[in-house]
């Protein structure tokens, strides 16, 4: 703090630290924290509470009768027996509403209970989808990492800067097209009359389901977030030096060998990070698997917890529900970086 | 690495290397004997690295031929040459602990774990590393992974050794113990080492012979005596050491001498390559080989000369004096008592110390 005063002066210093605060608060900490309060609560009512409202509904609903019964005496002919008919409808109408203010006197509002309860709502079907989203999320992240190696490993070490440039600058343009347009191409590419199934028919192959079966998911999935892989493996291999790859190739090494031993170790931090967005990218990913299925495969569990919260109307088990996909993804860096010895100092170079 | 014959001979045939339209190396035709050490030594972007890509195969020859102890290398991946090369950055593998580095290579040929661990440990021995097995590369001061660089090229047991420029990262005195040291293993195996270099210090200390290299084209090969002493060219008695050029042109030419008329006046000189009469051509004149003459001392070339500065060397001192328009230097022995000369001198030099050699390109550093 003394350096930081040192180095900048107060005026300045100051404002670092302002900055820093909202960024940690606002960015970090406060939504977070909302999230976790909200997970950790639910209302509920007090004993009997169940019953007394039922009673409060059959009440009301005699009052509905009783404006049909109403409206059948003011029609009646007769002006004394209407009279009278009316004082008795009034009566009993002054009776029931006094039932129903002393009902609703003893009817105590719901009240706020701290529990753990949430996070035990998922049931079995839930709990698959969990799982199945971690596995997916998993394989993109694999998938990308295979595709992405080679074309990070030739662009930065096999090309001269200036077509490396023009290669990366290809590989960027797509992504400033918005990602729903996109996805909606590859929706419609992957149609059951798309392109895709169109080749495979002059190839003399049946259509694949790919949006159907799912696979629509992972295509879509692996295009989205690429870059989010490549240019993290881009970056560390860039900084390879290729006179390794020479001696370890002048030593007898096989290309196989070259990588195993000399470039994928140099470019592990460059796989940790790639990896790490890839897979918080595709769990977290509600557009995807909502546009590619349209409901025809299985939910992917961002999906639940949207409508835990707007169509359930349960925002303390949609609170509960994002935070066991935050655990799991933080457990996912955690054992990313031990995996792949990296440590939290070479991922943020 | 004990077996005193194992090193390979070199043969360039006609080899030469384009890169579209940039001639780098010009057909050259060279043999390296085996157990030879032998530099190449010329100027930054002189075709002396494509040479030694030539060697270590990763490059083959736009035309012509490259063979190692008489089997053509052309299309033989690097990773199954008899060759080892050693990178000026070094290229210690920083991910890996010392004996790992050393034993990279005996792992690529499938040696067990513990047998090349044992081998790494003996090859670290000899360069007295043992201490530093388990260290990693980064650990090390620049002597050492210098010497680890070494140990690793040599577990291979390559015919031979190619060397990029190693020592040029290192401070002075330890260059020159690595030099020493280079040596010595060379002697030891008999391995043949090819050593490219700018510093023509190491190439003259160390080699068995030396090719200077400009352009692309090999302008001289010989032993250090003969490059320093008997340069072919003018090129080469420009790059290796320092000289003193006149240009001229030859007045008159008698038994391998020859009078030679420069802007400071005629002078007699050795005549290797038989120049005659009307022939333009350049006078060298070593500083040390130029003297500084006692008043009224007679002499075969005098030139009178006005004294610019003196610069001190250790050893020696370089006077800088001008003459005719020129500036020359000279090498004055120190000896810490004489007062400096100043002023106006005359400076001498006999006929066999100076040479002149045909008009040509000259280094210009």
């Amino acid at each position: 703090m003394t350096k930081l005063f040192r180095a900048f002066g107060v005026p300045l210093s100051t404002v670092i630290l302002m900055f820093s605060s909202i960024w940690i608060l606002g960015l970090i900490a406060a939504p977070q924290l909302i999230m976790i309060e909200q997970s950790l609560w639910r209302m509920e009512r007090p004993e009997g509470a169940a019953e007394i409202s039922v009673q409060i509904d059959g009440l009301y609903n005699q009052l509905d009768v009783m404006a049909l019964d109403r409206s059948t005496a003011e029609a009646g002919t007769d002006a004394t027996k209407r009279a009278a008919d009316l004082a008795a409808l009034d009566a009993k109408e002054a009776a029931i509403n006094a039932e129903i203010a002393a009902l609703e006197e003893s009817e105590s509002t719901p009240v706020k209970v701290y529990t753990l309860a949430n996070f035990g709502q998922m049931g079995a079907a839930h709990l698959a989808i969990f799982a199945k989203t971690i596995a997916a999320s998993l394989a993109v992240s694999a998938i990308a990492l295979v595709v992405c190696y080679p074309i990070a490993y030739a662009v930065a070490k096999l090309e001269t800067p200036r077509t490396a440039a023009v290669i990366m600058l290809a590989l960027v343009i797509p992504y400033a097209i918005n990602e729903l347009l996109r996805i909606f191409a590859w929706q419609m590419i992957l149609n059951q009359n798309g392109p895709a199934n169109l080749l495979l028919g002059l190839v003399g192959l049946d259509p694949v389901p790919f949006l159907e079966s799912g696979t629509g998911v992972f295509v879509a999935m692996v295009y989205a977030y690429i870059l989010f892989m490549v240019f993290p493996l881009y970056n560390v291999l860039e900084t390879l030096d290729g006179n390794q790859v020479e001696a370890a190739r002048d030593l007898g090494a096989s290309t196989w060998n070259i990588h195993r031993r000399v470039v994928i170790p140099h470019a592990r931090p460059g796989i940790a990070v790639g990896c790490i967005m890839t897979f918080m990218l595709s769990a977290g990913s509600y557009a995807v698997p909502y546009i590619m299925t349209r409901g025809t495969a299985a939910p992917w569990f961002t999906q639940l917890i949207y409508n835990r919260f707007f169509e359930a109307t349960n925002w303390n088990v949609g609170a509960a529900y994002a935070l066991s996909l935050l655990a799991v993804c933080t457990v996912f860096i955690f054992g990313m970086m031990r995996l792949l010895k990296v440590s939290l100092k070479d991922i943020a170079k | 690495m004990t077996d005193q014959s194992t090193g390979k001979a070199i043969e360039f045939d006609r080899a030469s290397v384009r890169f579209g339209q940039f001639q780098a190396v010009q057909p050259t035709d060279l043999r390296i004997e085996p157990g030879e050490f032998f530099s190449i030594l010329g100027p930054s972007g002189c075709g002396k690295t494509t040479l030694l890509r030539l060697l270590s195969g990763f490059l083959d020859p736009t035309a012509g031929d490259v063979r190692i102890g008489g089997q053509s290398m052309v299309g033989i991946d690097p990773s199954i040459r008899p060759t080892a090369l050693i990178f000026q950055n070094l290229a210690l593998f920083p991910l890996m602990p010392i004996w790992e580095n050393v034993a990279f290579g005996l792992e690529m040929r499938g040696w067990s774990r513990a047998r090349r661990r044992d081998r790494a440990y003996e090859l670290l021995a000899t360069v007295a590393l043992s201490d530093h097995a388990e260290k990693m590369p980064a650990q090390l001061s620049g002597g050492q992974k210098q010497r680890v660089a070494i140990a690793r090229a040599l577990a291979v047991e390559p015919s031979v050794l190619l060397l990029d420029e190693p020592l040029s990262a290192l401070d002075l005195k330890l260059r020159q113990h690595m030099r020493a040291e280079l040596k010595q293993i060379q002697a030891r195996t008999g391995i043949t080492f090819v050593y490219i270099t700018h510093d023509q210090g190491e190439a003259l200390t160390m080699s068995d012979r030396v090719a200077v290299m400009n352009r692309g084209r090999i302008m001289q090969v010989g032993s250090p005596d003969d490059i320093y002493d008997r340069p072919a060219n003018a090129f080469v008695a420009t790059f290796v050491g320092e000289t003193n050029a006149l240009a001229g042109k030859l007045a008159s030419t008698a038994e391998g001498l020859a009078l030679m008329e420069t802007p400071l006046g005629g002078f007699r000189a050795a005549n290797p390559k038989g120049l005659r009469a009307g022939d333009e051509a350049i006078l060298f004149l070593r500083p040390e080989k130029l003297r500084l003459l006692a008043p009224g001392e007679a002499t075969e070339n005098h030139i009178p000369a006005r004294v610019l500065r003196r610069d001190m060397e250790g050893a020696w001192s370089t006077l800088v004096v001008e003459a005719g328009g020129q500036e020359l230097k000279l090498h004055l022995a120190h000896d810490g008592r004489e007062a400096p000369p100043s002023g106006e001198i005359a400076l001498g030099f006999s006929a066999t110390e100076a040479m002149i050699l045909p008009k040509g390109e000259m280094s210009d550093d």
